[in-house]
């Protein structure tokens, strides 16, 4: 357990922007789907020390745990 | 969406050693295939399932749980364990 790596990421649900429209949203959405397998893309977010983290940055050394959390402070 | 100043303020509440990333724009949830859309009497919303992901250290997805089952993280923390048990006896 020392070597892996437990990434949360928290998120908070908003309704669709309203920059977009429902359809091109669907569509967005309904493109892409994971599966165990297949190669992880790379993602680039803010950590909460302001800090840009990459999936690409723990490549050959540790394995990620990548637990996705909607909104902090709820328990849930 | 949670911005990366509330997840410091959430990360001391609970102290957790590990990083909070904040998807401000949905870009990794939406690649990922993790924001689902949901009609609620007439209106499209969209939010994020809860997902525990486990990735190895060639980047291949190795475990996926969404919904539910992914607010209990023993399964994926078990998977975590396996592959580094695995990596070690190489």
């Amino acid at each position: 357990m020392r070597r892996v790596l437990a990434a949360a990421l928290v998120l908070a649900a908003l309704p669709a922007s309203a920059l977009y429209s429902r359809t091109a949203q669907k569509e967005q959405v309904a493109k892409v789907s994971l599966k165990v397998g297949d190669t992880a893309p790379d993602f680039s977010l803010l950590s909460d020390e302001w800090k840009t983290v990459r999936l690409s940055d723990y490549k050959g050394k540790k394995n990620v745990l990548l637990a996705v959390y909607v909104l902090a402070f709820t328990g849930g | 969406m949670d911005s990366p100043a509330a997840n410091a303020a959430f990360a001391k509440q609970i102290n957790i050693k590990f990083p909070l990333l904040s998807d401000m724009n949905r870009k990794m949830l939406t690649a990922y295939g993790i924001v689902k859309a949901h009609d609620v009497q007439g209106e499209t919303y969209e939010w994020a399932q809860r997902a525990n992901i486990v990735i190895d250290k060639n980047g291949v997805v190795q475990h996926i749980e969404e919904g539910d089952s992914a607010v209990n993280p023993n399964n994926a923390l078990s998977v975590c364990t396996d592959l580094h048990k695995k990596q070690a006896a190489k």
